[in-house]
């Protein structure tokens, strides 16, 4: 369709021309209510100059009827009364734009979800209902004014915070596409948590080994700026124009003067437990998180430093990098775009007491048995139980430790990377030790992915780890630190009592510890179950509702590493569209200030929770920034003086809609 | 969570006696009895009180029955005007969860009700039912406890038996969740000096509940053997516990166990079974008579079945 | 030829998974049944399952499949409801309280152990108390009694005739005497209909 030539003039005074189109929706609403009565009921109300009924009003043809319509001059103003404006309200707008007529001046009376969905057993109930919202829909209509959306530039950066997976890919292709990018990370390193791991399923390809080139693409990547060890603080603005403030946090090592030679690490007297080996081992306080850390060099963990000055001693640091005075710096930059990619914690298991976890020495986490079976581990690939450091003989894993768990104390979702991790671990243990007896405690095995089944199946034709179909109930440690484990053989119904060298829980995932805080800086919604909550489950899984930021990889939910860097790249490409564009449009449904009835009280500044009202210091009045404002109403009903209008939804409108849904008596079906 | 806990300032409880305290081991009454007077409390009879009823074998049977009974047992303790308490597990369990499943549904708690009130009775669950551990620990507190203690034992080993239904089901329970590893009952029984031992599978059930003991003895004899079994390699000298049942389980089920399974247990057990608040007496100083610890009568094929002399010898040694 | 068919020819095949069982969980606001996943976490922490052959998780797989032998058997008297496959469950299934109202189930159709029968209709049902210690059986539990400073009788129903009244008067109007008849009722028809199996048998 192409848009009209001639655009049909409204204003204040035009007289309201008003078109109904009744939807059957199929059976949706025909199916409960008579449209064809509904249709003559339109036409009796006033300032409706004509009335239709159409099976589908969102089909060419449907919409074919609208156009037709407008281009020959019977109507300027359009109610299609059928599904919920969510579905499709921007349908028909664009049908209006392109047949000369203001988009706005549409309005959509919902009697499917409102009225025929939710009252499938009582036509006449339905049908009383959807006169209502048409009475409603068509007062509306009379009152509506045209406006006109606004335009806003698109700056070409974005910002993504997270360095792990998910944010380096997004980062490197929108990088290559031209735009900047700053990386925001706040650990030392980027990498994330595949840098902790071993081998990957189902290729087994070492982890380290696929991701360094993709941190040093990063590094090497003119357009991004690489920011490790730093915080998103503050993020203002809007879509295409977000104010962002990052806080660079002292690393009291001048990485400029910082070779990365590693000098100061002996002679440092403080250890602490490794973040990065998950407990397992030591680090001091001056260090780099793992040999291959992109940036290479080292920071000083302020908290344990006890500032004895040995590693700033010239013949202990070299190109003297150390810098104890060192302060936060704070950094502004505007961005047109977000990614978040904050990725995971691991579910702590401590409060599951009947594993034993955090009790009994021998019980481990997966994650921990992923640094165990590391090259660069604490013990450079050859796991050993905690208790007697001796490689364990006999291991049993537990799947599901903390997921698909519906009481408190874990999550009801499923993780959805653990049985194949579980299989991956069992297997690389096997190889090391092929006389060991592995087990793994399931309940299903889910093994979804491409070349997933296969591995599974290998798991236990080629490599006799034994699968047993039964979630254990409880485990105790014997004399000698092995652990004993009760189950039921569900598939034969017998109990099991198993004593096992090692045990590990194969732990879940879960939304990051400050997700709420990010939740709240961003303005972004979270789910039930912790991650960021997409715009739409199926259709629009990297977007979310707040226009500009984007999610991608397990920020978003539980997801193996295929599935994460494919929505990184799709959250790229969807941060590149709205950038290449270069310009976005923004809903018209702002706040304006009526400037003579503005008494200057400010109460509309201080209650406005996105900072969208100004004052004007020379007119001593409220000045409302379009662009900002989201159209709340908050404003609009707090101001004392009634000087504040929104758009679309003016008290005029509003009390017009009120008014005629109390005020006439509903009509019988077929009157 | 629906708590409305009478302010017992005061400590003014109605006394729950159920069967087995009364009946087959009444120096658990006895002890109880006298124990919380010295603490200061004031129990008082609750006249016409039946069976609680017994969670395993009358809910097992028919719920219904189960909650009009239970009811009737509380509105005797309300028309006092207080929290009830009771020294049993097995009546604990019923009598909290019929309170908290009544308070939780309303229809059932309105049926129940209508049936009371044509024996003029009424149940408002205004007095939350407790156990004599609750009112030890959580109403009175250790330190107020602590401070009635005059003797403390030396060397002690004891193994502690919590039983199952004074944790369990725990979101019904007074002790935050805490079901796999509480520590209420230790902490008590170690205000007395002795040391609360640790051996394997200590929260293991008894065997006696959930209509096991009345269906087959032999089976909770097996359940009774394998933590003697447990206690026995721990080197306990004492079995203290905080439930008549399991009392009745440990203490005659002992004496079963060395009859059914003498083939595979090797020296038949005979470790004392003390009921908590005997312990604690004799450490407040309180003459053993009072605590039902000395033997007054010839009756033959009572309790307590397994000999308590050593504990006794114990006690004389060690507490002055 | 025929002990060869009834040693091994069972045809133990049941039609599907809506039970009559099931239902009466769900009108008894028990659907939670349905939620189980089988994964076995209740029998891996049942202390009698792995001493007995009670499968916590096979009682409740028995019920929604409709297999009424999980009625008859004994398996289900043997929970000692310690309550921690209810604490354990991690689809939050109040699993002992499933298995009671299996019991329920069980003894509606007449499904009662001799002696639990015995101990609900001439002990609980007559006297109050589930272990009393009136009449002349128990004389020496009211003499110990009174070996340690208490009276005889307790305050309970014992010393208050009227007590016990009350309580059959409410078990009455709740059905529990009527189930307990008719418990007892088709227990007799059944073991009628076993003798007259047993005597056929003896007389082929």
């Amino acid at each position: 369709m192409t848009e009209s030539e001639k655009k049909i003039k409204v204003t204040r005074k035009t007289r309201p021309k008003i078109g109904v189109y009744v939807c059957h929706c199929g059976i949706n609403i025909a199916g409960v209510v008579d449209v064809y009565a509904l249709k003559d009921y339109a036409l009796t109300l006033p300032d409706v100059v004509l009335a239709r009924e159409y099976k589908f009003m969102c089909s060419d043809n449907g919409q074919n009827l609208i156009k037709e319509d407008i281009e020959a001059g019977l109507i300027n103003r359009v109610v299609v009364a059928a599904c919920s404006p969510r579905m499709h309200e921007p349908t028909f707008r664009l049908v209006c734009k392109e047949a000369g007529l203001n988009q706005f001046l549409f309005e959509q009376a919902n009697i499917r979800e409102h009225a025929t969905w939710v009252n499938m057993n009582d036509t006449e109930g339905a049908y009383q209902i959807a006169q209502d919202h048409i009475r409603m829909a068509v007062a509306k209509a009379r009152t509506l004014l045209p406006l006109e959306v606004q335009k806003v530039s698109v700056e070409p950066s974005c910002l993504i915070i997270g360095g792990g997976i998910a944010g380096m890919n997004s980062a490197i292709d929108l990088a290559k596409e031209g735009y900047k990018v700053y990386l925001v990370e706040r650990t030392p390193t980027i990498g994330g948590h595949m840098a902790q791991l071993d081998k990957t399923f189902p290729t087994m390809d070492c982890s380290a080994c696929i991701i360094t080139p993709r941190m040093v693409d990063v590094a090497r990547e003119k357009n991004i700026e690489l920011l490790t060890y730093s915080e998103v603080v503050d993020v203002a603005g809007y879509v295409g124009n977000f104010e962002v403030t990052i806080m660079k946090k002292p690393h009291y090592v001048d990485q400029e003067a910082c070779t990365g030679c590693g000098a100061c690490v002996e002679p440092c007297p403080v250890s602490v437990g490794n973040e990065f080996e998950l407990g397992l081992a030591p680090r001091k306080a001056i260090y780099i998180p793992f040999p291959q850390a992109v940036p290479g060099e080292y920071t000083i963990d302020m908290e344990s430093c006890i500032q004895c000055g040995i590693c700033a001693r010239p013949d202990v640091c070299e190109p003297d990098a150390i810098r104890y005075d060192d302060k936060p710096e704070y950094l502004k930059v505007k961005v047109g775009t977000i990614i978040i990619a904050t990725g995971w914690d691991p579910y702590d298991p401590t409060p599951l007491k009947q594993y034993g976890y955090g009790r009994y020495p021998n019980v481990i986490t997966a994650f921990q048995m992923e640094r165990l079976l590391s090259s660069y581990g604490p013990v450079l690939g050859k796991p050993v139980r905690p208790s007697d450091l001796k490689a364990p003989h006999s291991i049993a894993f537990l799947q599901c430790v903390g997921s698909r768990y519906f009481r408190e104390g874990g999550n009801k979702y499923c993780s959805r990377v653990c049985c194949m991790y579980a299989t991956k671990q069992a297997r690389q243990y096997k190889e090391k030790h092929p006389e060991s007896e592995v087990y793994i405690f399931y309940i299903d095995i889910r093994a979804f992915g491409r070349g997933y089944e296969e591995f599974y199946e290998s798991a236990s034709e080629n490599y006799g780890i034994n699968y047993i179909r039964g979630r254990i109930g409880e485990v105790w440690e014997d004399k000698d630190h092995n652990i004993v484990i009760r189950a039921e053989d569900t598939l034969i119904q017998t109990p099991i009592e198993l004593t096992v060298d090692l045990f590990i829980l194969s732990i879940g995932l879960e939304a990051v510890a400050d997700a709420d805080k990010i939740s709240s800086l961003l303005s972004v919604q979270r789910s039930e179950d912790g991650f960021f909550m997409e715009a739409h489950p199926k259709l629009r899984p990297v977007d979310t509702l707040t226009d500009g930021i984007f999610i991608a990889g397990v920020a978003q939910g539980p997801k193996d590493i295929p599935d994460t860097v494919a929505q990184a790249k799709g959250a790229a490409s969807s941060a590149a569209a709205l950038m290449a564009q270069g310009e976005v449009e923004i809903e018209p449904y702002y706040a304006v200030v009526l400037d003579h009835l503005c008494s200057g009280c400010r109460t509309c500044q201080s209650l406005c929770p996105f900072g969208a009202i100004d004052f004007d210091e020379f007119k001593k009045i409220a000045v409302v920034n379009s662009a900002l404002c989201k159209g709340c109403g908050t404003c609009v009903s707090a101001c004392p003086s009634g000087a504040m209008v929104q758009n679309h939804f003016t008290n005029i409108q509003l009390d017009s809609i009120i008014n005629i849904a109390v005020k006439q008596p509903t009509v019988k079906n077929g009157q | 969570m629906v708590n409305k806990v009478s302010e017992q300032k005061d400590w003014r409880y109605a006394f729950f006696l159920g069967c087995v305290i009364p009946n087959r081991y009444p120096m658990i009454e006895r002890s109880i009895r006298d124990v919380f007077e010295e603490l200061g409390a004031e129990l008082l009879d609750m006249p016409g009180a039946s069976c609680c009823p017994a969670p395993g074998v009358f809910r097992g049977f028919h719920i219904p029955t189960w909650f009009v009974i239970a009811a009737r047992n509380i509105a005797i303790a309300e028309d006092l005007g207080v929290s009830l308490i009771t020294g049993c597990n097995g009546c604990y369990g019923t009598l909290r969860d019929a309170w908290w499943d009544l308070e939780h549904n309303s229809e059932e708690k309105k049926h129940v009700n209508k049936l009371l009130a044509k024996v003029g009775k009424k149940y408002t669950g205004n007095f939350e039912p407790k156990h004599v551990m609750q009112a030890l620990y959580l109403d009175m507190g250790k330190e107020y406890v602590r401070g009635f203690i005059k003797h403390k034992f030396k060397d002690l080993k004891v193994a502690v038996h919590y039983g199952c239904h004074i944790v369990k089901p725990s979101d019904k329970r007074p002790w935050d969740g805490e079901y796999e590893n509480p520590t209420f009952l230790d902490e008590i029984v170690e205000l007395t000096g002795a040391t609360s031992i640790d051996y394997k599978e200590k929260f293991m059930c008894c065997g006696a509940g959930g209509a096991v003991r009345t269906a087959v003895k032999e089976v909770a004899a097996d359940f009774t053997r394998e933590k003697l079994v447990n206690m026995r390699e721990a080197g306990a000298d004492i079995i203290i516990n905080c439930c008549p049942f399991c009392h009745l389980q440990l203490d005659l089920g002992q004496v079963e166990v060395n009859n059914f399974y003498k083939d595979i247990i090797g020296e038949p057990f005979h470790i004392p079974v003390i009921y908590i608040t005997q312990l604690l007496g004799v450490a407040m100083g309180m003459d053993p008579s009072r605590l039902g610890l000395v033997k007054n009568h010839n009756l033959k094929g009572v309790s307590p079945f397994i000999p308590i002399q050593p504990f006794l010898d114990i006690v004389k040694e060690q507490l002055i | 030829m025929s002990e060869n068919i009834e040693k091994y020819i069972k045809r133990k095949v049941y039609n599907g998974t809506s039970s009559k069982i099931a239902q009466k969980f769900v009108d008894a606001g028990l659907e939670k049944l349905r939620s189980c996943i089988n994964c076995g976490t209740c029998t891996a922490s049942c202390p009698s399952g792995r001493r007995t052959a009670f499968r916590t998780r096979s009682a409740l797989r028995r019920a929604l499949a409709g297999d009424e032998s999980v009625l008859s058997d004994i398996d289900i008297w043997l929970c000692s409801t310690c309550y921690y496959c209810y604490e354990r469950c991690p689809r939050d299934i109040p699993v002992t309280d499933m298995i009671i109202k299996l019991r329920n189930i069980a003894v509606e159709e007449g499904y009662i152990l001799d002696n639990h029968f015995t101990l609900a209709k001439d002990i609980f049902y007559k006297t109050g108390h589930g272990v009393p210690a009136n009449g002349e059986n128990n004389k020496k539990w009211r003499d110990l009694r009174e070996s340690y400073g208490l009276p005889a009788l307790p305050p309970t129903v014992h010393s208050y005739p009227e007590a016990v009244k009350e309580c059959q008067f409410l078990m009455d109007e709740v059905g529990f005497k009527a189930l307990l008849d008719n418990a007892k009722k088709l227990k007799d028809e059944r073991m009628l209909a076993e003798e007259k199996k047993e005597n056929e048998k003896d007389g082929k």
